[in-house]
């Protein structure tokens, strides 16, 4: 009998030469992170599912593969390590040291539609560091953008662009604008800035027609007077890190983020990890601007466990940082068999 | 030098003629000499142009394989992806409408097939009616599937109306307006910004988009 070496849709075996990059690449990484002081949490695969109706959204919850386990639970398998970890350190904060800094690496699993480059298993990195509430959030959001870039410049060669912005950046702009556009609400007015659709962010308001143009007002107190605050912070800390990062081009576009949201009425249109409630960021590498991976913060993902800290962090998918377009130049992998990965 | 992705096809004459009027290639180029060749160097403007088919094009610019391209925002709807759409051409815009042997639409309650190349836009379409279909996916010829009862109804691109009236067919509803739209790949325009806006810019004061 002939057996068949197909696989289920989105997921890849590596093998020989591609096992072995990628773990080369996941050491040099490890490295990084365990000499910048992080320490590993190795987290399970499967999980219960009832915590996750609260802890992510609709568009979250479409992408989990649930089962009823034989004994009757209905589980999860794990789909994003920053829930699960909030989850799990939520209720023994009181009595753990803080700052914390951790790191993880492993499977994360989430439906997606059949496409091309689409893979429904993939590999993440990620950190986090959680410290007291009150401390000075903007030193963290520092080290942990900073962390990021040294994995990022690990990981990849050729261009790399790093794109910032914070949830709730538009919110403003958003609610205040979208009775104008026909669209029938801030969120789908939130969609068409995120695509850029220049003829509906004219329509809308001049500010955010600039946000789409360029990523930012020309005005930025049209974001309301919090918002503006904190895109100065942002270019406050955008200006200390590139000056540390010459190679990386580090950029704020508040559309790029558009659908971060904090007010509940647009939090409803959010994707995927809707948990950010302060600076976002993600990047893209390689001469193929690959999306490699991102982060941001999330402390109202603790506060809603009972846990007030602050929490910033991000992961990096190793599929990604090793795919065609974002590949970081190598040392000659040797003796690599004709056959180096079967995905379908 | 950009690397832009051209639709083959019905998009293909407006777009040419957009970015004529634009400045942003010369009159001269052709569907013909494009049609002809994949790729198509334009020193002169920076762009290499690469012809591809509809429904390949969003894949090819998601993909940062071309920065940006032009493909109908039918396609659009069946396989965006995580695309930048900043402009919609004014010319060559068609309908897309669902046609039938008419006169009405169906029955509230009522089941039926729906003929269409576009599937997920025609699963968004029903879930907002009062009747329910089965959806058959063809790949061509869709006006056929009402004529020859495949299905009682299709989901379809309308231009003139010719090729429905010459089948007696009729329109039963406008569902969207259908425009070629200038699609951008996410990484490629933080790389290209300038470049891509000024290119945006000339077409929208050339008032061939907006």
């Amino acid at each position: 009998m002939r057996i068949s070496a197909d696989l289920p849709t989105g997921v890849a075996a590596l093998l020989f030469g591609a096992a072995r990059e990628r773990r080369e690449m996941e050491a040099r990484l490890v490295r990084e992170l365990e000499g910048s002081g992080y320490a590993e949490v190795i987290l399970p695969v499967l999980d219960y599912a009832e915590p996750y109706d609260t802890l992510l959204t609709a568009a979250s919850r479409g992408e989990l593969y649930r089962f009823v386990d034989r004994d009757g639970q209905l589980l999860v398998l794990r789909s994003d390590f920053t829930p699960m970890l909030a989850r799990l350190l939520a209720p023994r904060l009181a009595s753990l040291d803080l700052p914390l800094r951790l790191f993880y690496r492993g499977d994360v699993v989430r439906y997606q539609e059949e496409r091309a480059g689409r893979l429904r298993e993939f590999y993440q990195l990620g950190a986090e560091l959680l410290c007291r509430d009150g401390e000075d959030p903007g030193a963290a959001d520092h080290e942990a953008l900073r962390l990021f870039l040294r994995l990022l410049l690990q990981g990849t060669s050729g261009p790399v662009e790093v794109v910032l912005s914070f949830a709730g950046a538009l919110d403003e702009l958003l609610l205040g604008a979208a009775g104008d556009t026909g669209l029938g609400g801030p969120a789908r007015l939130a969609t068409a800035v995120a695509r850029r659709e220049r003829g509906v962010a004219r329509q809308a308001s001049e500010a955010l027609f600039e946000v789409v143009d360029a990523g930012v007002p020309k005005d930025p107190a049209a974001l309301g007077p919090t918002a503006a605050a904190r895109l100065a912070g942002l270019a406050a800390l955008r200006d200390d890190v590139a000056a540390e990062f010459p190679e990386v081009r580090l950029t704020i576009d508040l559309a790029e983020f558009a659908h971060q949201a904090l007010h509940p009425e647009l939090l409803e249109a959010v994707g995927e990890r809707a948990y950010y409630d302060g600076i976002v960021f993600h990047a893209h590498a390689g001469p193929a601007g690959v999306a490699v991976g991102g982060g941001g913060r999330y402390d109202r993902l603790f506060r809603g466990l009972g846990a007030p800290v602050s929490a910033v962090g991000f992961s990096l998918g190793l599929d990604r940082l090793l795919a065609p377009g974002a590949a970081r130049v190598t040392a000659q992998v040797a003796e690599i068999p004709e056959i180096a990965e079967v995905a379908t | 030098v950009i690397r832009l992705a051209l639709p083959k096809g019905r998009n293909l004459g407006p777009v040419l003629a957009a970015l004529a009027a634009a400045g942003l290639v010369s009159e001269g180029l052709g569907e013909a000499e494009l049609g002809r060749r994949l790729r198509t160097t334009l020193p002169e403007a920076g762009i290499e142009a690469l012809s591809l088919k509809d429904w390949d094009l969003p894949l090819y610019v998601e993909h940062g394989i071309a920065d940006c391209g032009f493909v109908g925002s039918d396609v659009l709807g069946e396989v965006d992806g995580e695309l930048l759409v900043p402009l919609r051409l004014h010319a060559g815009r068609s309908r897309l409408s669902l046609i039938g042997k008419g006169p009405d639409l169906p029955a509230p309650g009522s089941q039926v097939r729906l003929a269409t190349k576009y599937p997920a836009t025609a699963r968004r379409v029903v879930a907002e009616r009062p009747w329910g279909a089965e959806i058959v996916r063809l790949s061509g010829s869709v006006e056929l599937a009402p004529v020859l009862d495949l299905a009682e109804i299709a989901l379809d691109i309308v231009q003139t109306g010719r090729t429905l009236a010459e089948n007696h067919l009729v329109e039963l509803e406008e569902v969207s307006e259908v425009a070629a739209c200038m699609v951008v790949n996410r990484a490629s325009f933080q790389r290209h910004r300038d470049l891509l806006n000024r290119w945006i810019g000339r077409l929208e004061a050339a008032g061939v988009a907006s």
